[in-house]
């Protein structure tokens, strides 16, 4: 995913979770601006590590971009709101 | 399985006439009919405990009962009069729900009881909208407009005392290419309206608002791997909440593209896949159509590519 890509795909999420904010392209990824986040692509020799999100010491690993949405959600606040697990019908 | 089908439609929509019109069809006399007259369908004790009477109507009124309890249980109990023939052998069962009753919850009932689903298949939703009444009601009222958008068809009711025409109008606003048809007191063929909903998508690519309502449509060349497909529905699920109303949709599978997998979910609940033996009209592309509310409009597309991206890397 482009650091484009990864910007617009971010703001959607934080749109959807009601949280303002910009997300704006960064150094080797994308910013929050006003939140003190940063989501860095992890390099090819960091696997399965695929993102950092980043905050002012600290630094969390995501194996995914599911795993990077959760955890940006924490950290901006979001909770986990309407959340829900995918269900089977009958299952 | 016995087919559920389930009639909705705001207050004094139609829906008792439409039934009444249905089973004296002989050929949809076999029919089971539930009744919830007031309220939701109960889910839980709580919500049991405030619910009115459930009344259910066997084979045009040649059996009648009233049953204090909740839909899935009716449905089983009927179910185990009909296996040991207390009940004649109807062929299907069709639900009424109240004017003002949010389907969502009777669908989920319907779809996530493991003994009703064992035993029934949820056939469609039908909603009644009316052309005197019935453009109003989709302006002010909530729980109208979700009973259109989880529709799998409508019926126009009263054409001949309103503007059926601006009524279906709105209806198409709200779920574009939903199957719409007009009739004056239910005068419609059973057969077309409890037909399996169709599983083909709505057909406009755009997404239309409607009060903070959206449907919006992904479509895809490349087929999509199953497992990238199963963490997208997850994280909408995940991310979206109640805010998801519906998805359905036709996917072309990377591990079986030759036919179409049928995609379908009332908010968090999923179908178990379908499969169709040919891709309709030739055309292979995955297409996929949610409805929800406040969603933004490429979030979903957006998540699918990076989903699929980091998938389809991992199984290089």
């Amino acid at each position: 995913m482009t650091p484009p890509e990864l910007r617009d795909l971010l703001a959607d999420a934080l749109a959807l979770w009601e949280v303002p904010g910009r997300v704006a392209i960064a150094e080797g990824g994308v910013a929050l601006e006003g939140m003190g986040l940063r989501i860095q692509a992890a390099r090819d020799d960091e696997r399965p590590i695929r993102w950092w999100l980043e905050r002012p010491g600290q630094r969390r690993p995501c194996t995914s971009v599911t795993g990077l949405l959760r955890s940006l959600r924490n950290a901006v606040g979001a909770g986990e709101g309407e959340a829900r697990r995918l269900r089977v019908a009958g299952a | 399985m016995i087919p559920v089908s389930v009639v909705t439609g705001f207050l004094g929509a139609g829906k008792t006439t439409l039934l009444r019109r249905v089973l004296s069809d002989p050929a949809w006399a076999d029919s089971a009919v539930i009744v919830n007259e007031f309220g939701e369908v109960p889910l839980d004790h709580e919500l049991l405990a405030a619910s009115e009477e459930v009344l259910v109507n066997v084979s045009t009124g040649c059996l009648c009962c009233v049953v204090r309890t909740d839909l899935t249980a009716t449905l089983m109990d009927l179910a185990r009069r009909r296996a040991t023939g207390e009940l004649p052998a109807y062929a299907r069962v069709l639900v009424e729900t109240s004017g003002l009753a949010d389907p969502a919850p009777i669908l989920h009932a319907l779809m996530t009881d493991a003994a009703v689903a064992e035993t029934h298949r949820l056939r469609g939703v039908v909603t009644l909208v009316d052309a005197l009444h019935g453009a109003g009601a989709l302006d002010r009222h909530p729980e109208a407009r979700r009973q259109v958008l989880l529709a799998d068809r409508v019926l126009v009711t009263k054409p001949d005392l309103g503007d059926a025409a601006a009524v279906a109008e709105a209806v198409q606003a709200l779920h574009p290419g939903l199957p719409l048809r007009a009739a004056v007191r239910g005068a419609v063929e059973p057969d077309w309206l409890f037909a399996p909903g169709d599983p083909a998508p709505l057909p406009d690519p755009t997404a239309r608002h409607s009060a903070g309502l959206a449907s919006i449509v992904i479509e895809r060349e490349e087929p999509i791997p199953a497992l990238a497909l199963t963490l997208w529905m997850q994280a909408l699920a995940e991310h979206a909440g109640t805010r998801l109303l519906r998805l359905k949709g036709l996917v072309a599978l990377a591990e079986d593209p030759s036919r179409p997998m049928v995609v379908h979910a009332i908010q968090h609940i999923v179908h178990p896949p379908d499969w169709l033996e040919h891709w309709p009209g030739g055309d292979r592309r995955t297409r996929i159509v949610l409805i929800g509310q406040g969603i933004p409009r490429h979030f979903p597309a957006r998540l699918l590519a990076a989903i699929e991206a980091e998938v389809s890397a991992a199984l290089r």
